[in-house]
């Protein structure tokens, strides 16, 4: 059977963004959890930037003073656009031994989030990163000191639920959890963090010189494909307090604007800007080939997209699908004109895979991408398994005759209908 | 279940069609592909039907799964309706060359093309190069 891959289905705009509002306050002192900190001798650092606009990514060259023998951190942050992102909790809680089954999401993602540190944390940096895939987000932020001026996602509105079998099954996230105190939504949030921005070079980067007099320079490297529009800059001094509290010194923000033209264009739903003659590209090469191979395209089609490009695995699944949605349609509309559609055998096992549809969706949130990967890979194989079958002398003899019989029928069929019409 | 098509009749066991319907519609949905490939051996291998009358219900069938999958996607933010833009007029016209090419193409030799390809994208995505 072949299934085209062609696209369908119209659709209004789904794109709800919350923008996360962010309190400029202009310099201020600010120390955790104790308030009154006698840090009246320390100035705030100051901050400026050698440009206010690139052109899909860029360097950005930071420069200002901080108070002498202070390390410098910087928060990079995109202001205006924001992401969904969600996170599963199911691995099991070391200290009561339960399984937690929670389902986190939040909307106020900043598309783009970064801290740089001073240069020569860049030791302890590669530690980290030699974790691989192990690392922890939360723990390098300790690591290097920088847990402190993490401050722009902590804020973030996250939404809890208890996600229960009987909930999955039903296709619901779950009940709604009383909001967290705003010190385990600051945990939380650097689970999501982890979940959006996945690798350490992405999230940390050891880029701030600072000289022995408290000046200091920082290129700043924003890659391309970054969601456009206002990026924030904010610079920490951090006066480690023996024993204390540490004293965070806070400069004024400053921002510059990332833009982005044609043929790059900007993906809300997945929060990354793309240039799209790409992925234009691959889905027309892979439809075709869907088409010789006999197989939907999506098969191909979505390993491909969530590996070459940084899409999250649920917009890839949830976009392709209904691509072939048309093509389907016209399928049915055109067998059903020669009468090839047994409708009662067709409807009963759809009501069957009506159910499994409703299911399936739930589930792709469920999972991280690296098990997307992993569970796709045995389809994949399976898939294989199929098409080699298909090959096979064996196979090649009986599907002739039954070639033979499906032409005899069709041919009938178009001859009924043509009487008829 | 007894089954009529075109003055034959046929038994179909709709036990292990529903079963695996519902099994390949959840997988479907989930990773966002189409259940032709699996369907159709299910129909013929499973339920012993005869391939023309699976051509035409399975489609009908998955397109069931099809519809169900994207509204539930959509409901759940899923969808970009830019990237859906991209991908449309790229699909539509590969679904029309794709048969042009075919006619030219030996299947048996496509498939097993087919084949390796996937069993190397397979291996890409367990990580195992």
């Amino acid at each position: 059977m072949k299934q085209r891959n062609i696209f369908g289905f119209s659709s209004a705009l789904f794109a709800v963004f919350l923008f996360i509002a962010i309190p400029i306050a202009g310099a201020q002192t600010e120390t955790p959890a104790a308030p009154a900190a006698p840090a009246a001798s320390l100035a705030n650092p100051t901050i400026q930037i050698d440009k206010t606009e690139i052109d899909n990514g860029g360097v950005i060259t930071v420069t200002g003073t901080a108070p002498a023998g202070l390390p410098v951190y910087l928060e990079v942050w995109a202001s205006e656009k924001t992401v969904r992102t969600n996170r599963f909790d199911n691995k099991k809680d070391p200290k009561t031994g339960q399984i937690p089954y929670i389902f986190y999401l939040t909307y106020d993602m900043p598309a783009y989030y970064k801290i740089f540190v001073p240069t020569d944390m860049k030791g302890a940096l590669d530690e980290i990163k030699a974790k691989g895939k192990a690392w922890k987000y939360s723990e390098a932020l300790k690591a290097l000191g920088a847990d402190v001026v993490y401050t722009v996602p902590g804020k973030m509105k996250i939404d809890r639920y208890k996600a229960t079998i009987m909930a999955s099954i039903i296709g619901s996230r779950g009940d709604l959890l009383e909001p967290m105190d705003p010190e385990e939504n600051r945990q939380r949030s650097m689970q999501l963090v982890q979940v959006r921005f996945k690798s350490v070079d992405k999230l940390l980067g050891a880029d701030v010189d600072v000289k022995p007099d408290g000046t200091y320079t920082a290129q700043v490297k924003i890659r391309s494909g970054l969601a456009p529009g206002k990026y924030e800059i904010v610079a920490f001094a951090v006066d480690k307090k023996e024993g204390g509290k540490p004293i965070v010194l806070k400069s004024d923000s400053v921002t510059f604007e990332n833009k982005i033209s044609f043929p790059v264009m900007y993906l809300s739903t997945a929060g990354t800007s793309l240039n799209i003659i790409w992925p234009f590209l691959l889905a027309l090469v892979v439809s075709i080939f869907g088409v010789l191979m006999g197989a939907g395209g999506g098969f191909i089609l979505n390993p491909l997209l969530v590996t070459i490009f940084p899409l999250p695995h649920t917009v890839v699944a949830g976009t392709v699908m209904p691509t072939v949605l048309f093509a389907q349609g016209s399928g049915i509309y055109n067998y059903s004109k020669i009468k090839f559609i047994n409708w009662k055998l067709g409807a009963g096992i759809g009501s069957a895979m009506l159910v499994g549809g409703f299911i399936g969706p739930k589930l792709t949130e469920l999972i991280t991408l690296d098990q997307f990967k992993f569970v796709f890979g045995w389809i994949l194989l399976v898939l294989a398994a199929l098409m080699f079958w298909q090959t096979t002398p064996g196979y090649l003899a009986k599907n002739k005759k039954e070639q033979a019989i499906l032409k005899e029928f069709k041919k009938r069929a178009e001859e009924s209908a043509k009487a008829k019409g | 279940m007894k089954v009529e098509f075109w003055g034959h009749e046929f038994q179909a066991n709709m036990i292990v069609g529903c079963t695996g319907g519902f099994l390949i519609a959840i997988m479907s949905s989930m990773f966002g592909f189409g259940g032709g490939p699996f369907m159709v051996p299910l129909m013929t291998v499973g339920m012993r039907l005869p391939m023309y009358i699976v051509v035409g219900s399975s489609l009908l069938a998955i397109f069931f799964n099809t519809l169900m999958g994207t509204i539930r996607h959509y409901q759940f933010g899923n969808f970009d309706l830019l990237f859906f833009l991209i991908m449309f007029p790229a699909a539509l016209i590969g679904g029309y060359v794709g048969p042009q090419i075919a006619k030219r193409l030996s299947p048996t030799i496509v498939k097993r093309v087919a084949c390796a390809g996937l069993i190397l994208l397979a291996l890409k995505l367990l990580g195992l190069y």
